[in-house]
């Protein structure tokens, strides 16, 4: 952990020169910090997880067979592949969208900073589904958006009911999560390396690939991980947004629990989705650190 | 004397208890005055203008029994299986679906005790061993008027025949399937469906992914209701309600009233509810002919009691199933077959709905 125990105490306390019996005595206490935040973690976190897995065994019967069910099942399969693939997109998606803003809002004056994270933060004000129903009337075969192809006269275009147009929608309700984390760390780019670029005869472009886009790196990352993950579990945009090809695991995962009382087998579901998700996080983290570490030798 | 006074009053006491013995016997809305004072009852249903209307059937018997009513929902099965399991049941009275009575009856849904409800208005064929009907109501299939004009869709299998009737279809992908429908589809599909098999369920289902990719799964009534009042699909299969609501709004559809699917709801009482009586008090007001006509004035489904007459405007009466002809056309599925079933059905259904 990279928080230090001062970061908790008024400043006055702080400082070099006291006695270590003090500094072990504020670690100790600093521990004591967390104790809310873990309490709520195993009561809201770990003890329903611990049960879905042991469900995920044990539910109708002892042994693997909510697993061997989950991989016999075409649907499964295809669904949980499918789950991952939209997940990629929605990420890649918002990073495009994302970065170039994170951007702006790190070079504009204070009034427009002021107006773009206005932006960014009201969507966190307005219910997922709110905002998922306006993207069904633009979407739609006879809506905003076809309305207004057909009134210049170009071809209507299937949006409504597609990948595309899930992407499309989860896109919007993530890209709050792939902005701040890109914005909090370019806000803390020195500027003056890109001078220095400049001044050691960098043409601005060639500064800004090799100098700035590394330095953001660690947001661009953090963003990555956060939108994917959530993406995995989204439920209610595709509902509402995509067809029966567009559909995500954890519609499946509501029907078996909801509507078949499988508990078991959507308790295997939901660790077959954690375990991936897991062992896609497990090899891309080495990936980034070594990539992170390169471009940093180069800088 | 003082013998034949006490004997007097003993004759008397019986031959006023004779009478209340008799009335022991439940009436359909009756409840005895002050008779719940201090109980509290949760009833479970699905929210929206539905449970309002329920609520508001049921005030008289709030007023009456001295019973606080305290509403929750949504009816979830899941939930109800958490609290049957825990041992802890705080849902004295659920509206369910039409399937789930039947599948869970007595490990999840108690069988009921029928000395304890008038079920006698009822219409005929809908009360269970575990439920009785909660109203009724119909899912049509509505056919936009622009596409068809002349040459309408007159029943589910024209729904079916995508060659003379081209156009988007839109179908209830809100739960579980509907098997009414998938009976309708096998019978497109030129089989039988008082025959039925359990391998002919893959065949029905074949019938519904044969529509194609343009088919439309809505997920809740609102959707549907959207669908029609935008014009999205040229067929909407949709519950009465939201097609009378959708009608109302503007949307240009017709109804298509051959074959239309029976539905009901069920009122259900758990397992290991604290205080049956009391369920049974509030199910038995519940079927009393006012309550039912409060029910359809507020939500325009239709009562489930017979005697019920209640006042409603003229789109909501052409929507109303219960008319001697209506019940002519209806169709009912065969229960036994979709409770035997369900969980073949339901797994096929999901594999549908996820595009496989």
């Amino acid at each position: 952990m990279t928080a230090t125990p001062d970061q908790g105490l008024p400043t006055g306390l702080a400082g070099a020169g006291q006695p270590a019996f003090l500094s072990r005595f504020r670690l100790r206490g600093a521990v004591w910090l967390a104790v809310p935040a873990v309490l709520v973690l195993l009561v809201a976190l770990a003890y329903p997880l611990a049960i879905v897995v042991l469900r995920s065994f044990t539910d109708p019967a002892p042994g693997l067979d909510n697993y061997v069910w989950f991989f016999q099942s075409a649907v499964n399969r295809a669904v949980l592949q499918r789950t991952f693939v939209v997940a990629a997109w929605v990420t890649v998606v918002s990073l495009i969208c994302a970065y170039p803003y994170a951007y702006a809002m790190t070079i504009v004056g204070k009034n427009l900073r002021l107006a773009l994270i206005l932006c960014v933060l009201v969507p966190f004000w307005l219910s997922g589904v709110v905002r998922t129903l306006a993207w069904v009337i633009l979407l739609q075969d006879s809506g905003v958006i076809n309305s207004f192809l057909r009134g210049v006269g170009l071809p209507p275009v299937k949006l409504i009911r597609t990948l595309p147009g899930v992407v499309i929608g989860m896109t919007q309700v993530l890209l709050p999560f792939m902005i701040l984390p890109i914005y909090t760390v370019m806000k803390g780019i020195d500027t003056r390396l890109l001078q220095a670029a400049r001044s050691l005869g960098a043409k601005p472009w060639r500064a800004f690939v090799q100098i700035y886009m590394p330095l953001s790196l660690p947001g661009v990352y953090a963003g990555c991980i956060i939108v994917f993950i959530l993406s995995l579990g989204f439920y209610i945009t595709p509902a509402l947004l995509g067809g029966p090809r567009s559909i995500l695991l954890s519609s499946l995962v509501q029907n078996q629990v909801l509507s078949l009382l499988n508990w078991g087998r959507g308790g295997a579901m939901g660790v077959v989705l954690l375990v991936a998700t897991f062992v896609l996080l497990a090899i891309a983290a080495p990936l980034m650190r070594q990539k992170h570490s390169a471009t940093r030798r180069e800088a | 004397m003082k013998k034949l006074a006490r004997a007097f009053a003993l004759t008397m006491t019986c031959a006023l208890a004779l009478p209340a013995f008799a009335q022991d016997k439940p009436v359909a809305g009756e409840v005895k005055e002050g008779s719940l004072k201090g109980k509290t009852l949760t009833f479970v249903s699905y929210g929206g203008i539905y449970q309002d209307g329920q609520a508001a059937a049921l005030q008289e018997f709030v007023e009456k029994s001295g019973a606080t009513l305290l509403n929750d929902g949504p009816t979830e099965i899941a939930k109800l299986k958490a609290q049957v399991d825990s041992g802890n049941v705080t849902w004295d009275v659920v509206d369910t679906a039409d399937l789930p009575p039947y599948v869970h009856c007595g490990t999840l849904f108690q069988k009921l005790d029928f000395s304890k409800l008038d079920v006698s208005k009822i219409p005929p064929g809908q009360v269970g061993e575990c439920s009785v009907p909660a109203m009724n109501y119909g899912v049509v299939l509505m056919y936009k008027n622009d596409t068809y004009k002349d040459n309408p869709p007159k029943n589910w299998q024209d729904f079916f025949d995508t060659e003379k009737f081209p156009g988007v279809r839109a179908i209830d992908g809100s739960g579980d399937p509907t098997g009414s429908l998938l009976e309708q589809a096998f019978k497109a599909a030129g089989g039988d469906p008082k025959a039925m098999t359990t391998d002919d369920i893959e065949k029905a289902i074949q019938k519904l992914r044969d529509l194609g990719p343009d088919t439309i799964y809505w997920k809740t009534g609102a959707e549907s209701q959207q669908l029609a009042e935008s014009g999205e699909a040229d067929m909407i299969m949709m519950w009465t309600g939201r097609a009378m609501t959708a009608v109302k709004n503007g949307a240009q559809y017709t109804p298509v009233w051959q074959d239309w699917l029976v539905v009901m709801d069920q009122i259900t009482i758990p397992v290991g509810v604290k205080d049956t009586d009391a369920s049974y008090a509030l199910i038995n007001a519940y079927l009393g002919k006012r309550s039912q006509e409060i029910l359809t004035e507020k939500t325009s489904y239709t009562p489930i009691n017979t005697d019920a007459k209640p006042q409603v405007d003229e789109v909501t009466t052409s929507f109303l199933t219960s008319t001697p002809e209506r019940i002519a056309q209806g169709y009912q599925q065969n229960i036994p077959f979709w409770v035997k079933n369900f969980d073949l059905a339901a797994e096929q259904w999901s594999a549908l709905l996820s595009g496989n």
